[in-house]
């Protein structure tokens, strides 16, 4: 029982980082329909960012998150303008090429900037733990699900009680209706991008406490975030966080239980299942698809 | 209407026939030696390697052991009268990448030599393409076993060990305790790599013959970069021993995750991790690092031939000291000049019929090769003491008489 319950502790854990680590892609791809693949480079870039300002000023890295959230935001920001925005008027579909475009320049300049060599942050509770009796529950785990919690509560809020946030979920339920009242869509695809590319500060901090990264680990990351968002649903932010945890709980009890071998293997079986079993993601409901611009 | 067929004019038969016989002999030429054309050309040596991706820490350390072995050859007048010229190229640990870099240094960029890669991952198809191409292939890593069972004649392993003999020296210390100190239980985790795996799996044979019991036994995808799980696991079997194979930063990954749990073995043997410079680091510092067990394939101790030269050579180069994987790639480098010294010419088949034939000395000990390349030594007992890897065995290049056992429980 208690190897039972450490098993789901740790797949809680590991989920709340999936979660922290897909925030920014549940909005770009759930809203905009714009699969970012350089969400895994922004995540690996605020991680390099907070790995230098711990290293320099030895600033915790969690602190770190906030102050790497204004450049990170104005890079998103930037990018969209500069990048996105040009390339969705020629064809929706070319954005994913872009966006991969850019994640091979941004895994470059990181690699240039920082080096090949592997990298990690060190806090005081990186590697130490809380007791209750037998059951052991990671410091740096628990923290970086704590930061995934308020994120998704953060920006829940957002999207729930600001006019942004109507008008993002306008924008996401039919295009020409929010220009009827109002919002102008590609003013929104600017904040949705800013903030998605800001939220990866705590994506990259938790990261780089808990894992050594390197510039192309971004690959690992991509993979993940978007088995997350898939299984979410498009656009559900409390979806992406409770996929997370799924998927975390689920390929812990298959390490544990099954085999380590298979625990890799779950998140494509999980998209798989349900794909087909319920595509429209396991916490979204089916809308209709004619009134989606 | 009459054709006439066009005269050819005397002389211009004359120089066309010459030119034919000069290309013929020329291309005759080449099949043996490419130095004859161009003989103050530099001798340019070809090599793909992970300069990024995720073993790009163990390449830099690597490819920075062979520009060493370049510049020290260039500085005692190079191979056969001619400069070193290092032809290298990025792979970002990519086989398939790897493979088409040698296709092009052989076929397009006309290496004269060629000089491995890093692991038994990109060294499988790496040197099969040298294989096909005739061309001989030192390498200063991949000791896979798979690698040396497809009868290729022109592969060398420049260390003094393979994955099959790398377990002999700690499985002969485990066996030299006494009864009443031997582990009885072991856990093995090893990541899914054609050289880690084949080690633990020997490990574990030869353990169980001793009569440790296993108690878990897992093999993990080279993906997986979260290890609290399976540290889990292997802390709920509470094994006395742990035997992980590591090859590169999962070693420190699944240290941290054992320390998280607060759970240290009695015995920690790491394959590879352990000898990387950033390990004690990765893990927390070096007194995280005390006690744990690792083989290596040369120490910066060793009293071999040019071993303290190369040391000096590359702390004064590099600011820093060189890591088992410098020392790697700058032997191979020394195995390759021997040959090609020793034969007088670039022929591929004659350089490695006289490796096959010969013993040649290097920084890692003196070195000969079975008729697959395996070469005929083992690899050395190392473990962590103080702040740095000592040598507990072979006893001809130990460094301490000292063994830390048990291992002492995390940051004490």
């Amino acid at each position: 029982m208690t190897e039972l319950t450490q098993t789901l502790i740790f797949g809680a854990l590991v989920g709340g980082v999936y979660a922290l680590m897909a925030t920014g892609l549940t909005l770009t791809f759930g809203v905009m329909r714009i699969v970012n693949m350089a969400q895994g480079a922004f995540l690996i870039l605020s991680a390099y960012l907070c790995y230098s300002l711990w290293s320099h000023f030895g600033i915790d890295p969690i602190a770190c998150a906030f102050i790497v959230t204004a450049p990170m935001g104005l890079l998103g920001a930037v990018l969209y303008k500069l990048v996105i925005e040009r390339v969705q008027r020629i064809d929706h579909g070319l954005t994913i090429v872009a966006t991969f475009s850019l994640a091979l320049i941004a895994e470059a300049v990181v690699a240039l900037v920082w080096g090949p060599n592997q990298a990690s942050t060190k806090p005081h509770y990186f590697n130490a733990s809380f007791h209750i009796g037998s059951l052991v529950i990671p410091r740096a785990q628990l923290y970086a699900c704590l930061l995934a919690v308020g994120v998704t509560v953060a920006l829940q809020l957002v999207v729930r009680r600001t006019w942004l946030g109507y008008a993002i979920t306008a924008a996401s339920e039919n295009v020409e209706g929010a220009r009827l009242i109002g919002v102008e869509p590609a003013r929104v695809g600017l904040w949705i991008f800013a903030i998605a590319s800001a939220s990866t500060a705590f994506g990259g901090a938790a990261l780089s406490f808990l894992y050594e990264f390197t510039p192309d680990t971004q690959d690992v990351w991509i993979a993940i975030t978007l088995s997350v968002v898939i299984l979410g649903g498009l656009g559900s932010i409390p979806g992406a966080f409770a996929a997370g945890l799924l998927l975390g709980i689920t390929e812990a009890l298959t390490s544990t239980y099954v085999s380590v071998r298979w625990a890799t293997a779950v998140p494509t079986l999980m998209i798989l299942i349900v794909l087909t079993v319920r595509p429209q993601g396991l916490f979204t409901r089916m809308t209709r698809q004619d009134v989606v611009a | 209407m009459k054709h006439h067929r066009p005269k050819v004019r005397p002389a211009l038969a004359v120089a066309l026939a010459a030119a034919a016989a000069v290309t013929v002999l020329s291309a005759c030429g080449s099949s043996s030696s490419n130095s004859s054309s161009n003989s103050k050309a530099p001798l340019k040596i070809g090599m793909s390697l992970p300069l990024t991706g995720p073993v790009a820490d163990v390449s830099k350390s690597g490819y920075e052991g062979y520009q060493l072995w370049a510049s020290k050859d260039n500085a005692n007048g190079g191979m056969l009268g001619r400069k070193v010229k290092l032809d290298v190229l990025d792979d970002g640990f990519d086989p398939n990448q790897s493979g088409s870099n040698y296709t092009r240094l052989i076929s397009q960029n006309k290496v004269d030599l060629l000089l491995g890669t890093f692991s038994s991952l990109l060294n499988a198809p790496d040197s099969a393409i040298a294989a096909r191409q005739g061309m001989l292939y030192v390498e200063p890593s991949g000791g896979a076993p798979t690698l040396f069972a497809r009868g290729f004649k022109n592969l060398f392993f420049a260390q003094p060990g393979t994955s099959l003999t790398l377990p002999d020296q700690f499985v002969a210390y485990i066996a030299s305790l006494p009864a009443g100190q031997r582990p009885t239980t072991a856990a093995y985790v090893t990541q899914d790599d054609p050289s880690a795996s084949p080690a633990v799996a020997v490990f574990k044979k030869k353990l169980e013959a001793l009569g440790v019991k296993t108690l878990y036994d897992q093999t993990y995808d080279p993906s997986t970069s979260n290890f609290d799980t399976i540290a889990a696991s292997v802390a709920h079997a509470a094994p006395q021993l742990v035997l992980q194979g590591a090859v590169a930063g999962d070693g420190a990954q699944f240290a941290r995750s054992l320390q998280k749990l607060s759970f240290s073995p009695k015995t920690l043997f790491q394959i590879n991790s352990p000898a990387d410079a950033t390990y004690a680091s990765a893990i927390g510092g070096a007194a995280n690092a005390e006690g744990i067990f690792t083989a290596l394939a040369w120490s910066p101790e060793a009293k071999y031939p040019g071993n303290a030269e190369f040391v000096a050579a590359y702390e004064k180069a590099f600011g820093h000291a060189p890591s088992e994987d410098a020392a790697n790639s700058y032997t191979a480098g020394q195995v390759l000049a021997a040959a090609v010294k020793a034969v007088g010419r670039i022929d591929q088949k004659a350089l490695a019929a006289w490796l096959h034939s010969h013993t040649v000395s290097t920084i890692v000990g003196p070195m000969k090769w079975d008729a697959t390349g395996v070469p005929e030594g083992s690899l050395l007992l190392a473990q962590w003491q103080s702040g740095a890897l000592r040598i507990l065995a072979p006893k001809s290049a130990a460094t301490t008489t000292k063994i830390v056992a048990p291992k002492p429980p995390w940051g004490t």
